[in-house]
């Protein structure tokens, strides 16, 4: 790599920066594992960055960097030769992949909601939210500081995320309603 | 556990590959439960970089921006005043008096352990000090993330979370990438770990090595040495301790253990004293996935449960299922015919906080005449009660017979399971109560007057379904767990209840 940076390399990194969040997304929703989403998602910027003369500008840059993804994800699998019996077989994960881009639109439009949604939150659940998501605080810290056991804990995320979820459903359908 | 659990622990990162399995074929057959998951992954995601949520900068909950008008069922505002109520309900930990600890570590898992001059429990936290095992196998696990295995005679000495000192005996040590640096001290050396797997023999004062994985820099007299994957420092005539043992031991003896309690429970269920006998075992086939089956024998159909709100979840076992309650609407719904002389109320249960006034067990709807309530009181005692009013009483005197045990619900006893019983017998009116398979409580109330019936008819387990009128509804749900539940219509003796326990207890 040349220390100048050439068009081709802005034009690269402009494309990549623009799309991380809807990259690392789809990566996410295969490995469901943020640490590995991450990795994922600089093996496969790296990946794009090498390949990035077959790209045709006349297409859409996402669908054609969701394959980079996508096989960046399998080989991350074979690699992580410590747990495969946490990651999804490739049937499954290919079915997955297949329903998420025609979900897209869908999810995009359930993302927008989720900001109003996490408003509303109580308090407490803001609370958890804030110590698990924003200060990205582990189980045993928060276990203390809630003064709550580990399925507890987990139960009280899991709830708080399903009404996230039943929020943002229910604003879709009311949408589609009005 | 049902799809919904399924993912969250998925994306929480708690699955097991056994659940994980589970999920997959869930997905592989169904595009919705497909759909469903890509909606909370994406959901994760987006959580995971919201920038709002990121920067901690949450808007506070006043925002309504606009109006929005959908219908909502009756059924929907039931169940999300019951969210809220939860919610309301939920005891918040106080600035200045939250509870604290000085742990920093805890016994995570035991194999026919025993600790000389403690009484250390798997379960347990650990403060800074020396553990010593005269037998069997133990697992520490430090709250750093760093774990440690000792088998058979040995001893170590906690420091810190970050910081032990083997004294003598074998060890096994993972150190997962988070407890980077953790120092391992030991006879002539220093280990420090930088994120691994090796195994350390110490005995007579010298200590011995083995690096399975990763690398080790250790501090002797001479120049630091780095130890890679297979590499061996110092010598030892014992063999290094392998990790599978621990594991493998424990599931066996859970297997053991559940497979012995089967077969109790298969002949302790014609026991024709049993009124009700219920072992939470959950139908895969049962589509409303909310049958609590009675399994007296012979076969009572009519005295089955129905659980509302509660969850599935383990139990004593790996293999047993239990229900869980922790929401205010959680119940099993029962309707208990008969009268009876006495009675024996006996279960397993593993009671995660003790946070309302009175924490149901099995309670009668309402509190007439004859009817047993069975509680947790708020200072962690067994509580037991049976009311005799007379017929067209309607000034409340004191007909109300009440029993406390002594506390047994104690920070140490919380999130493990136990075994607790009461009998009472209504010649003699004395009540009995058993934790654990001891007794804890033994009274006669003043107010007993031989010879009056115990009844039952509608009521249930882990809550307090309907309040004699006039009172507010009161939160009285269980917060924990129930993975057995027995009810006779006799008095048990203690040599009973005591195998009743023996027979059933995890470990």
């Amino acid at each position: 790599m040349s220390s100048e940076s050439s068009p081709h390399t802005e034009q690269i990194v402009l494309l990549l920066t623009r799309h991380q969040e809807p990259l690392f997304r789809y990566i996410f929703s295969l490995v469901a594992c943020e640490a590995d989403a991450r990795d994922i998602l600089q093996e496969t910027s790296l990946a794009l960055y090498r390949k990035f003369d077959a790209y045709d500008a006349a297409r859409p840059f996402l669908p054609w960097a969701y394959r980079f993804a996508y096989l960046q994800v399998q080989k991350h699998r074979e690699k992580a030769a410590r747990s495969p019996l946490l990651f999804f077989s490739e049937d499954v994960m290919d079915l997955l992949a297949q329903d998420r881009e025609r979900m897209e639109p869908e999810l995009d439009q359930r993302l927008q909601l989720l900001d109003g949604c996490l408003g509303k939150l109580t308090p407490q659940d803001k609370e958890l939210v804030t110590s698990r998501y924003a200060m990205r605080q582990g189980a045993e810290e928060m276990m203390q500081r809630f003064a709550m056991s580990r399925r507890t804990l987990f139960r009280n995320l899991e709830l708080l995320r399903q009404r996230l979820h039943e929020c943002v459903t229910r604003q879709l359908q009311s949408e589609g309603l009005s | 556990m049902n799809l919904e659990s399924l993912i969250h622990a998925k994306l929480d990162g708690e699955i097991t590959p056994e659940l994980h399995a589970q999920l997959e074929v869930l997905l592989r057959d169904d595009w919705q439960a497909r759909r469903l998951y890509l909606e909370l992954a994406d959901q994760q995601a987006r959580l995971l970089q919201q920038p709002a949520v990121n920067t901690g900068r949450l808007k506070s909950s006043s925002v309504a921006g606009r109006t929005i008008r959908f219908r909502t069922s009756a059924l929907i505002a039931a169940a999300a005043a019951i969210v809220l109520l939860a919610l309301v309900v939920r005891p918040q930990p106080l600035a200045g008096t939250e509870a604290s600890s000085n742990g920093v570590a805890m016994v995570s898992q035991t194999l026919d352990a025993e600790f000389a001059e403690t009484t250390t429990r798997s379960g347990d936290t650990l403060i800074p000090g020396t553990i010593k095992l005269a037998k069997g196998l133990a697992q520490i696990e430090f709250f750093s993330g760093a774990a440690v295995l000792i088998e058979g005679k040995g001893m170590i000495e906690v420091i810190s979370a970050w910081e032990a000192r083997c004294v003598s005996g074998r060890f096994r040590v993972h150190v997962p990438p988070a407890a980077k640096g953790f120092l391992m001290h030991a006879p002539g050396m220093k280990l420090e770990d930088l994120g691994t797997e090796f195994a350390l023999n110490v005995q007579d004062q010298n200590s011995a090595v083995h690096v399975f994985e990763g690398e080790v820099i250790a501090h002797t007299d001479q120049a630091p040495a780095s130890l890679k994957e297979g590499m061996t420092l110092g010598q030892t005539s014992a063999d290094f301790l392998p990790i599978s043992e621990l594991q493998s031991l424990v599931k066996q003896r859970e297997a053991r253990r559940f497979a012995d309690w089967q077969e109790w429970s298969q002949q302790a269920r014609t026991d024709p004293r049993l009124i009700a006998y219920y072992t939470f075992k959950h139908w895969p086939d049962d589509r409303w996935d909310r049958l609590i089956n009675n399994f007296t024998e012979p076969r009572n159909p009519r005295r089955a449960g129905g659980a509302v709100g509660a969850q599935w979840t383990q139990g004593r076992w790996p293999e047993k299922e239990a229900l869980e309650f922790k929401r205010p609407g959680d119940r099993v719904r029962l309707n208990l015919d008969g009268t009876y002389p006495a009675l024996t109320l006996a279960c397993w249960v593993k009671v995660d906080s003790v946070d309302k006034k009175y924490n149901s067990l099995l309670l009668t709807d309402g509190y007439e005449s004859g009817e047993p309530h069975w509680q947790i009181h708020e200072d962690g005692s067994l509580m037991f009660s049976i009311i005799y009013r007379p017929d067209g009483d309607e000034t409340g005197g004191r007909w109300n017979q009440i029993y406390y045990s002594k506390p047994v619900f104690t920070p140490d006893s919380l999130g493990r399971w136990h075994h607790i019983a009461v009998t009472y017998d209504n010649q003699s009116g004395e009540v009995i109560q058993y934790f654990d398979g001891r007794e804890v409580g033994r009274e006669v109330s003043e107010l007993h007057q031989p010879g009056r019936p115990v009844v039952f008819g509608p009521c249930e387990i882990g809550n307090w379904g309907l309040p004699t009128s006039g009172h507010q509804f009161p939160i009285r749900n269980l917060n924990g767990a129930i993975d057995e539940f027995a009810i006779s219509g006799a008095v048990l003796d203690p040599s009973e209840i005591s195998t009743l326990f023996q027979a059933g207890k995890p470990e």
